[in-house]
C-alpha cells in the first residue's frame, strides 16, 4: 500500500488553472523528485499538498483522508515541508526552531504547561541538528546563520517533526556545487532511513542523481514520470526544457 | 423631519474635519506607509497656533489672515519636522514600529499642547462668513456649506493632482512598490516628505477652520484621527474620493445620532440617552471596513523591514526576582507614605505592562484595548464587592469575565493582525470608554466607591490599620500585596518564554504559515496569548480599583492606553524587566513623582518626556531600555564564543 497519494490535485489561481488534477503517490522511504519549468506548478502543489492553498482533489496520508485538514493538523500528521525562502523562526534559537516543530500539544495543554515546569529539551531536536552537521549551531539565534545554514536549519526543522513526508521547496536554490553535493548526500541518508521525501530543485545534477522516482510537470499536468534515467531520454521532458517548438513537440508523440 | 435634515447638515462641519483627517493618513500613508495616527493632533497644534495667535495669548493680537497664514505655517513646520525626524530614520522599520512612532509623535504634540495651553478647551474665532441660509424650512449655519465645499475641492484638487501629474504618478509608483520606485530612480525619500507636507497641511487647514464648531482641545482633536481611519480603512487607504466622502458622511452620522438620543424610543440610561454610540458607530464602521477589504491593508514592495525587538529566555528567574520583591518589600514600609503611593501606582502600572509583554512583546501583535479590559474588570469589581461578594472570589469572578470579554474580541478578531488590529482595538478601546465606562448604569466618570480587600479580618486595603514608618496612609500591607501580584505575574511572564506555548508565540511573531507548516496551531496560539494577556490585565484592573478605593473612567481612556504602550515601549516591550521600567516611568509613579517631588517638573512634563522617548527609543533603540542592556550582554558572550570555529561549516 502506497503511504502517501495525492490524487487529481487541482488548484486554480483566478482564471489561471495551476494544477490540471495532478496524482502522485510515495511509499515509504521512497526519493521523489518533482521538476519542471518555472511556472509549471511545482510550489503550487507542495502547497496544496501541506494545506496552503485551497485545492480539489484527495490527499491521503496513511490511509487518512487529509484533503479538508487545515495546515497545522496536516503537519502533525507526517505533512512536513520547508520553504524556498527558509522562513525561519528568526526570534528564536537554531535549537528552538526545531523544538517548536518537535512537541505540538493542543494550545490548551500548552496554555495549562505554562503553569508546570520549563520543558525539558527534546532528544530529537540534538539528533536531527546532528543528522545535518548542524550541532554546532543549536544555541546561535536563527537571524544570524548563513543562507546555507539556514537552508539545513530548515530541513532539519521539517526533520524534527518526525515526519512520514517531507516536501522540499528547492531545497538546494542559492547553494553551491559542494553544498548542494552535501545536502543530496543528507537527504539520500533520511530518505533510507524511511522518511519519503518529494524533492523540488532545479538542480537536475541533484534531482536526477539522488531521487528514486521523478515525476516532470508543466503547466499544471504531469507529462512524464519513472525513474531518473528514464526520465532523462523522455521526448516530452526535452521539449519542455528546451522550449520545442509545437511541431517538434507534436513530433515527441504529444 | 425638518429636523432630521437640520442635524444632518450640521454634521457636514464635524464631517469635513474628519474628512481632512482622513484625507492626511491617506496621503501620508501613499508617499510613505506610515499609518500616521498624529494627523489628527497636527489639526489640534495648527487649531491651538490660530487661537493662540488672535487672542492675544502670547502677548500679540494678530489680524486674522496673518494669524491664518502663521498657523498653517505651523502645521507645515510640524509635519516637515515629524518625517524628518520621525519617519524618516524609520523607513526600514516594520510597519508597527512605525505606527507606534506615530503615537509617540501624538502623545508628544498632545503633551506640548497641554504644558503651553492648559486643559481648558478653548473656542476659537471663526474665519469663515457667519451667515445662515434657510433650506426646506430649517436653516443652517453657511459655514457648514463652505467646510464641505473646501474639504471637496481639494479633494479633487488632490486626486486630480495624484492622477494626471508626474509627481502623482512618481507617488502612486512608490505606494505600490517603493523599492522598485527607488531602483527606477525615483527619490523616495523627497516624495514622503512632499506627501507629509501635503497632508500636514490639509489637516493643518481643516483644525483652522473647523475648530470654531467643535471647539479647540487637546483630547477629542488628536482622537478624531479615528474617524478618520475608518473613512482611510473605507477607502482601501488609496483612493481619496472615498475617504473624504466616507469621511464626510461618519460626521453626518455622529451628528443625525445626536438627534436621534433625543428621541423617546432611543435606549436610554438612568434617563439620559445611551453614550458613547457615536464612537460604537465608528468602531462598527471600521469592522465592516476590514469585513469588506480583507484585513490586510494595501502592502507594498518595502526596501527592507527591520525585525521586532528580540525576546531573551532568562536562565536564572528566582534570584533575580526575589531581589526586587525584597527592595520592593523594604521600600514599601520604609517610604514616607507619596513614594510609598507613587510606588504602588509603578507596580500596578507594570502588571498592565506586562499583559502588553505578552501580546505585542510575544505575539507581535499590538492591542489597546488591553487596558480597556483593566477598567471592566474594575467596575465589574466595584460591583460584586457592592454586592457582598468577599474579596478573593470577587476579584477572581471580575478578571475571569473580562478576560473572557478580551478572549471573546481577540477570537473575532484573529484574522485581522498587525497595523489594522492596532487600529481596530483603538477604535474599540474608545467605544469601551465613551459607551460602557461613561454608561452610569455600568460604570461612571465620578467613581464608584470599592471597599478594601479583607481577609480573614484583616484589611489588606490601602487605608489598612498597618501604617509604614511614617505611619500614614497608605497601608504598606496593600503595597504588599500588589507587589505579590506583579511578583507572580512577573515570574509567570518570564517563565512563559521558556515553554512550549511561549515558543510557539515567537514562531508565529516571526512568521504564520511557517509556525503552522511545524504544526503549531496559529489560532489557538492567538487565543492563549489574549486569554493570558487580558487576565493579567485585568488583575491590575482590580488593583486599581482597590489602589483609588474607587473606580472611575478617567483612569482607563483609550489615551491613557496609548501612553502606557509608549511607556511600554520605551522600558522595553518584550522583557519583564521592561515592563518594571515602564511601570517606573508611568503615570503618577515612581519616577514622574520624584521629578516632580525633588524637581518641581509636572506630570504632563512626563507626559512630553514619554512621548519624545518613545520616538528616539524607536529610531535608535528598538529593543528599549531592557533590551539595550541584555544586547551588551549578549555581544559580550558572543564575542567569546565566536574565537571557538563554527562546527557547521567544517564538514
Amino acid at each position: 500500500m502506497t503511504m502517501f497519494r495525492a490524487d487529481a490535485v487541482d488548484v486554480r489561481y483566478g482564471g489561471v488553472h495551476a494544477l490540471k488534477g495532478v496524482s502522485l503517490d510515495i511509499a515509504a522511504g521512497q526519493l521523489v523528485g518533482l521538476i519542471g519549468p518555472n511556472g509549471a506548478g511545482k510550489t503550487t502543489f507542495i502547497d496544496a499538498v501541506t494545506g496552503f492553498t485551497p485545492a480539489g482533489g484527495r490527499v491521503v496520508l496513511d490511509g487518512a483522508d487529509l484533503s479538508a485538514q487545515p495546515a497545522h493538523r496536516r503537519a502533525r500528521r507526517g505533512l512536513a515541508r520547508t520553504w524556498q525562502s527558509g522562513e525561519l523562526f528568526d526570534d528564536l534559537t537554531v535549537a528552538e526552531n526545531l523544538a517548536v516543530s518537535a512537541q505540538h500539544p493542543s494550545w490548551l495543554a500548552a496554555l495549562g504547561q505554562t503553569a508546570g515546569r520549563r520543558p525539558r529539551p527534546d532528544d530529537v531536536v540534538a539528533e536531527c541538528l546532528d543528522r545535518l552537521d548542524l550541532g554546532g549551531l543549536a544555541d546561535s539565534p536563527a537571524h544570524a546563520i548563513s543562507q546555507g545554514q539556514r537552508k539545513l536549519v530548515g530541513v532539519a526543522r521539517a526533520l524534527a517533526a518526525r515526519p512520514r513526508l517531507i516536501c522540499l521547496d528547492e531545497p538546494a536554490a542559492g547553494l553551491d556545487t559542494t553544498e548542494s553535493a552535501k545536502l543530496g548526500r543528507h537527504l539520500r541518508a533520511v530518505a533510507d532511513r524511511g522518511t519519503a521525501l518529494l524533492l523540488v530543485d532545479h538542480d537536475m545534477g541533484l534531482v536526477l542523481g539522488i531521487c528514486d522516482h521523478v515525476v516532470v510537470l508543466e503547466f499544471g499536468a504531469v507529462i512524464a514520470a519513472g525513474p531518473p534515467a528514464h526520465v532523462r531520454q523522455d521526448p516530452a521532458v526535452l521539449s519542455a526544457y528546451l522550449g520545442a517548438d509545437d511541431q517538434s513537440r507534436r513530433a515527441a508523440g504529444r | 423631519m425638518p429636523n432630521l435634515l437640520l442635524f444632518a447638515l450640521l454634521g457636514l462641519g464635524q464631517g469635513a474635519l474628519i474628512a481632512a483627517i482622513a484625507l492626511g493618513v491617506v496621503v501620508s500613508y501613499r508617499g510613505s506607509g506610515v499609518i500616521n495616527l498624529a494627523t489628527g493632533a497636527v489639526a489640534m497644534v495648527s487649531g491651538y497656533a490660530f487661537w493662540a495667535l488672535t487672542s492675544g495669548f502670547f502677548g500679540v493680537t494678530c489680524p486674522v489672515p496673518v494669524a491664518f497664514a502663521a498657523a498653517l505655517a505651523v502645521a507645515l513646520v510640524v509635519g516637515l519636522a515629524v518625517e524628518a525626524v520621525v519617519f524618516a530614520p524609520l523607513r526600514h522599520a516594520s510597519p508597527l514600529a512605525r505606527l507606534a512612532a506615530s503615537l509617540g509623535v501624538l502623545l508628544t504634540l498632545q503633551a506640548g499642547v497641554l504644558l503651553i495651553f492648559g486643559n481648558q478647551p478653548q473656542q476659537e474665532p471663526s474665519v469663515l462668513p457667519a451667515g445662515a441660509v434657510p433650506l426646506l424650512g430649517v436653516t443652517i449655519p453657511v459655514d457648514r456649506f463652505l467646510l464641505a465645499a473646501i474639504v471637496g475641492g481639494i479633494t479633487v484638487l488632490l486626486a486630480a493632482g495624484y492622477r494626471w501629474t508626474r509627481f502623482g504618478l512618481a507617488t502612486r509608483a512608490a505606494a505600490e512598490n517603493e523599492q522598485a520606485a527607488l531602483l527606477a530612480g525615483l527619490p523616495t525619500q523627497g516624495i514622503a516628505t512632499v506627501n507629509a507636507a501635503v497632508a500636514a497641511l490639509v489637516a493643518g487647514l481643516l483644525g483652522i477652520l473647523a475648530a470654531p464648531i467643535i471647539q479647540v482641545d487637546s483630547t477629542t482633536l488628536p482622537l478624531q484621527v479615528i474617524p478618520a481611519l475608518a473613512a482611510a480603512l473605507l477607502a482601501g487607504f488609496s483612493s481619496l474620493t472615498i475617504a473624504a466622502t466616507a469621511g464626510v458622511l461618519i460626521g453626518v452620522g455622529q451628528s443625525l445620532l445626536y438627534y436621534l438620543a433625543t428621541q423617546s424610543w432611543f435606549p436610554t440610561d438612568n434617563g439620559n440617552a445611551l453614550p458613547g454610540m457615536s464612537q460604537v458607530l465608528v468602531f462598527g464602521i471600521i469592522v465592516v471596513a476590514l469585513f469588506l477589504r480583507g484585513a490586510g491593508l494595501p502592502t507594498r514592495g518595502e526596501v527592507a523591514e527591520r525585525r521586532l525587538p528580540a525576546v531573551p529566555a532568562s536562565e536564572r528567574l528566582a534570584r533575580p526576582a526575589l531581589l526586587a520583591a525584597a527592595v520592593a518589600a523594604t521600600a514599601l514600609v520604609v517610604l514616607p507614605y507619596d513614594f510609598r503611593q507613587a510606588l504602588t501606582n509603578s507596580l500596578i502600572g507594570a502588571v498592565i505592562v506586562l499583559s502588553y509583554v505578552v501580546i505585542t512583546g510575544y505575539l507581535g501583535q499590538i492591542s489597546v484595548m488591553q487596558l480597556a479590559l483593566s477598567g471592566t474588570a474594575g467596575f465589574l469589581l466595584a460591583r460584586l464587592a457592592g454586592g457582598h461578594v468577599p474579596f478573593p472570589f470577587s476579584v477572581l469572578l471580575a478578571a475571569t469575565a473580562a478576560t473572557a470579554l478580551g478572549v471573546a474580541a481577540g477570537v473575532s478578531a484573529l484574522r485581522v493582525r498587525g497595523v489594522s488590529l492596532a487600529v481596530l482595538t483603538l477604535a474599540a478601546a474608545l467605544a469601551i470608554e465613551q459607551a460602557l465606562f461613561l454608561n452610569t448604569s455600568f460604570g461612571g466618570t465620578s467613581g464608584l466607591g470599592v471597599s478594601s480587600p479583607r481577609l480573614f479580618g484583616l484589611d489588606l486595603g490601602p487605608d489598612g490599620p498597618f501604617r509604614g514608618l511614617d505611619g500614614k496612609q497608605p497601608s504598606p500591607v496593600f503595597g504588599l500585596l500588589v507587589l505579590g501580584v506583579a511578583v507572580a505575574a512577573g515570574l509567570y511572564v518570564a517563565h512563559l518564554r521558556r515553554t512550549v506555548l511561549g515558543r510557539q508565540m515567537l514562531a508565529v511573531r516571526a512568521n504564520e504559515r511557517a509556525a503552522a507548516a511545524a504544526g503549531v496551531n496559529v489560532r489557538g496560539v492567538k487565543v492563549a496569548a489574549f486569554a493570558i494577556s487580558s487576565f493579567i490585565a485585568s488583575l491590575a484592573g482590580t488593583l486599581y480599583a482597590y489602589n483609588y478605593a474607587s473606580v472611575s473612567s478617567v483612569r482607563f481612556t483609550a489615551l491613557a492606553a496609548l501612553g502606557l504602550i509608549g511607556f511600554a515601549y520605551v522600558g522595553g516591550i518584550t522583557t519583564v524587566s521592561g515592563a518594571v521600567i515602564a511601570g517606573l516611568l508611568s503615570t503618577e509613579a515612581l519616577v514622574p513623582h520624584a521629578l516632580e517631588t525633588w524637581f518641581g517638573i509636572k506630570g504632563t512634563w512626563a507626559l512630553l518626556f514619554g512621548g519624545v522617548s518613545l520616538v528616539f527609543t524607536l529610531v535608535g533603540n528598538p529593543d528599549g531600555i531592557a533590551g539595550a542592556h541584555h544586547r551588551r550582554k549578549e555581544a559580550a558572550k558572543y564575542a567569546v564564543r565566536t574565537t571557538v570555529p563554527a562546527t557547521g561549516e567544517t564538514a
